[in-house]
């Protein structure tokens, strides 16, 4: 009985053991299935749908009129227009994007493709659309390029293409905190210092290639409005947060999405939107917005001839944006300094002008570039990529224009802005990195021939210039009226006297023409208030009061009659 | 949301609908017997032309405009008001009862404003005397009379007469304008365009190597360089340009640029180069028939 019990109870045990495996078994499946099934549904968040073959035939019409002349027929990237940019318009083949919410590596989203053809890439050539195109354009265009033209690369492909999101979490606020922390982050455990270098100014790794084997330098951080992804809006840190979370591909951007945290990343986020110079955005170009008009600040005493005393701290940085100087040869289509931002002093004696710009490699010219400046040639319209091309180093370089004899003109009559024209001349000082200071006579570019020449002169003054991080600080000087009354611009207080500006890249091979320009600002000398602008509200004031009480006493004398 | 070109209208459709909403509004009102005295509603109308050239306006017009503009609206507010007796007499009372205090409350009102509009007009006064630093306005007219005539290349042109030899059909003969629509939608890559679109491809190349840098990949004037030019660059598909204008006169104004214009165009505010130096006649006239093929706009003709 015994013995039957225990077999019983053994049988049992074996049974009871037997339904636990089973059952463990069976909840591992349901849990393993359960597993996948999330794993899957994210792989698959981002998965565009298949486009209708109606949207793709009529994406292809719009690609056609509108995206061929840079991207090309076969959406290669090697339109007309590719060979004259850098960046270099975008070849759809490979499937490779840069501005994504997908995880590194992976395809775009259909709304990613949407949102850079509405907002455009700034920076580079890529034009908003908005606007220009409907919504329903904008995905049309997008269908065709994602089923015809990315051609290595299935978006239908369920097995080999995945589409995971990134997660934006919990965005931290910015904050003196935050950005702190974001900056250690930025210096240490990212090591973002190593490409985008000490002060962010893209200056760390300097000779990084992309995909297709062309340059491609680090961005520079403290220019917000041209981060490719800002969709409009330079000051928000969620484009950073992406970029950093998935990495740009096709460049030597990497993902930091398994090296940070979310914290770290929006941290760090803060801090690179914290280096953009808080402007004014106009809306029309996404860039800060103009003013025209550059203020000289009169000042008592001698010039400040350290950028950081406190006199020229006080005083706003003003923004200049440049232009490639690509109307006369040889021309400058990609030009790697697109602003520069100035402030102007001026005493008794003397006006100071400081400019600053960024710049990623200090050039000083060698002597067989300056051998090789007069037979410089530019670049072919096809056939040799300008993102390839290697220049002779020449010098970085610095110039600003007035007409040379701007009271004898009419307003709004002015010398034309590229070095004057042969009926008004110009009056150009220009610094170079190699120390020399000179002051030139321009009579303009017509005929291909540029006329400007270097005066004996030397009445302005470097008096100081550094190169440090990637920025060029340069101060020059000149006494507010000079003895070359031809040729020298003279100033006068509360003038508006128009200026330009011009700044060479030495090792983009500029020189000479080849250069960032400017059109034409108007400086004025800040005249002093006038005592008559104190006297009369005074007499104003009192004038009124007088008014004032006659009414009332006529008010109450009429009172006094009613009554 | 401004519309490129269309600005001018909706001004006028945004004016109308406000003037519309007044009167309605007025009148619902009045029916229910909560009317608004003349004082504030003439202070109403002068605040709304206020705030609608002020904030509503885009781009923003220059300060003296807006002067200008509020002048004239004092004007039609005062028209308003002394249209009739009744209106006039009805402005004036507050204005009467504040000056004679007639009660507490009028007191209240008289001491405060006759305190204020001194210290306000000296404000005023000192704001006028002090040194501005506002930006000068530059004008010039934008589409100059052209010459007669014009010789790019060695060529003479006249412009009355030449002809865009570009501008052809399926066989080869000159295409009037306004037969060119056919080709609008046309894909300018296809091996087998026709020789119209063969051009048109040759003219955006030429485009895409030289102009687009400025005028845009959408023709719009807002190219990659734009933003650092004042005046901005030309935007071609608004129908205020090139839709106005003849072939040869856009031809005159590409070969010869900002400085071929005469001083009332103020060629010293175009960044425009004479392309003569950088393009041949050919290709000049190639790009010129891009410009109208890419806008869908049809040039003028001399008759």
């Amino acid at each position: 009985m015994n013995r039957i019990l225990s077999l019983l109870s053994y049988k049992k045990a074996v049974v009871m053991g037997a339904v636990t495996v089973a059952l463990v078994a069976a909840g591992s499946v349901v849990l393993t299935m359960a597993e996948t099934k999330d794993e899957k549904a994210a792989a698959n968040a981002g998965r565009p749908a298949k486009p209708s073959p109606a949207d793709v035939e009529a994406g292809k019409q719009i690609y056609f009129k509108k995206c061929v002349w840079c991207h090309g027929p076969e959406g290669a990237g090697d339109g007309p227009s590719a060979d004259r940019l850098w960046p270099r318009p975008r070849n759809f083949n490979a499937g490779t994007f840069k501005i994504r919410h997908t995880a590194s590596g992976e395809l775009p989203t259909e709304n990613d493709l949407f949102l850079t053809v509405t907002h455009g890439l700034p920076g580079s050539a890529m034009p908003p659309w908005e606007g220009i195109l409907t919504d329903q354009q904008r995905h049309q265009v997008v269908s065709f390029v994602m089923t015809n033209l990315v051609k290595d690369r299935n978006f239908q492909d369920t097995e080999n293409e995945d589409f995971h999101v990134i997660d934006y979490g919990k965005q931290t606020p910015t904050s003196a905190e935050s950005i702190k922390r974001g900056q250690d982050v930025f210096m240490n455990k990212g090591k973002c210092v190593e490409c985008h270098g000490n002060d962010e100014r893209g200056d760390g790794n300097k000779t990084q290639k992309d995909e297709w084997g062309f340059p491609i330098f680090p961005a520079d951080l403290h220019k917000c409005w041209n981060f490719r992804g800002n969709r409009e809006d330079p000051y928000n840190p969620r484009n950073v947060f992406r970029e950093v979370s998935t990495g740009l591909n096709g460049t030597p951007m990497p993902s930091f999405a398994d090296t940070l945290t979310p914290e770290q990343r929006w941290d760090v986020a803060n801090f690179v939107i914290s280096l953009c110079p808080k402007e004014k955005i106009d809306p029309q170009t996404v860039h800060p917005a103009m003013n025209v008009v550059v203020r000289s600040h009169i000042i008592k005493g001698n010039l400040p001839s350290n950028p950081d005393d406190p006199i020229w701290q006080k005083i706003p940085n003003q923004y200049i944006a440049l232009a490639g100087q690509i109307t006369h040869k040889p021309r400058n289509f990609v030009r790697l300094v697109d602003d520069v931002w100035v402030k102007s002093v001026f005493n008794d004696k003397e006006i100071a002008w400081y400019f600053e710009w960024d710049d990623r490699i200090k050039s000083v010219a060698t002597p067989e570039a300056l051998a090789q400046a007069a037979s410089f040639q530019e670049t072919p319209p096809s056939g040799q990529p300008i993102a390839l091309r290697e220049y002779p180093m020449f010098n970085d370089a610095v110039a600003i224009q007035f007409p040379a004899k701007w009271q004898s003109l009419v307003p709004p009559e002015k010398p034309r802005f590229i070095f004057g024209d042969t009926k008004n001349a110009v009056d150009v000082w220009k610094w170079e990195a190699d120390g020399t200071v000179k002051e030139y006579t321009g009579h303009g570019s017509m005929g291909g021939d540029l006329k400007l020449d270097a005066r004996p002169t030397q009445n302005v003054k470097a008096i100081f210039s550094e190169y440090k991080d990637g920025r060029w600080r340069v101060i020059l000087t000149r006494a507010l009226t000079t003895d070359d009354k031809d040729n020298g611009v003279q100033f006068e207080k509360g003038q508006y006297i128009p200026t330009a500006f011009f700044v060479w890249d030495g090792n983009n091979g500029d020189h000479g023409l080849k250069t960032s320009i400017s059109t034409w600002y108007y400086t004025i000398l800040e005249p002093p208030t006038p005592t008559t602008a104190y006297i009369y509200p005074f007499i104003a004031v009192i004038v009124v009061f007088g008014i004032e009480g006659w009414i009332i006493r006529k008010a109450n004398e009429s009172k006094q009659k009613r009554k | 949301m401004w519309i490129p070109g269309a600005m001018p209208i909706e001004l006028l459709l945004i004016i109308t609908a406000v003037a519309f909403i007044y009167v309605g509004v007025n009148y619902a009102l009045t029916k229910m017997g909560k009317r608004i005295p003349a004082f504030p509603q003439a202070i109403l109308m002068w605040l709304g032309a206020y705030s609608i050239f002020k904030f509503v306006l885009f781009p923003p017009i220059p300060v003296a405009l807006l002067y200008t503009y509020m002048g004239l609206v004092t004007l039609v507010v005062f028209l308003f008001i002394s249209s009739t007796e009744k209106a006039w007499t009805e402005f004036k009372r507050p204005i009467l009862n504040t000056v004679l205090a007639v009660n507490p409350i009028y007191k209240g009102i008289r001491t405060v404003s006759f305190v204020a509009l001194p210290l306000l007009i000296g404000y005023g006064t000192y704001d006028f005397n002090v040194p501005k630093y506002d930006e000068p306005i530059d004008l010039r007219t934008v589409h100059p009379a052209p010459p007669a005539s014009v010789t790019v290349r060695g060529q003479n042109f006249t412009l009355q007469t030449a002809q865009n030899p570009f501008r052809v059909d399926e066989n080869g003969k000159y295409l009037p304008v306004g037969q060119e629509a056919k080709y609008f939608k046309m894909n300018p890559f296809d091996p087998n365009a026709p020789p119209y679109m063969k051009n048109v491809r040759d003219g955006g190349a030429i485009f895409f190597q030289n102009c687009h840098f400025c005028h845009g990949d959408n023709l719009n004037g807002r190219g990659m360089f734009a933003y650092a030019f004042v005046p901005i660059p030309a935007n071609f598909s608004d129908p205020g340009t090139i839709a106005q204008l003849q072939e040869t006169f856009v031809f005159w104004r590409i070969a010869k640029g900002g400085p071929g214009l005469p001083t009332e165009g103020a060629p010293w505010a175009s960044a425009m180069p004479p392309w003569e130096e950088h393009l041949t006649t050919d290709e000049i006239w190639k790009v010129n028939m891009f410009e109208y093929w890419h806008t869908e706009f049809f040039p003028r003709t001399w008759d």
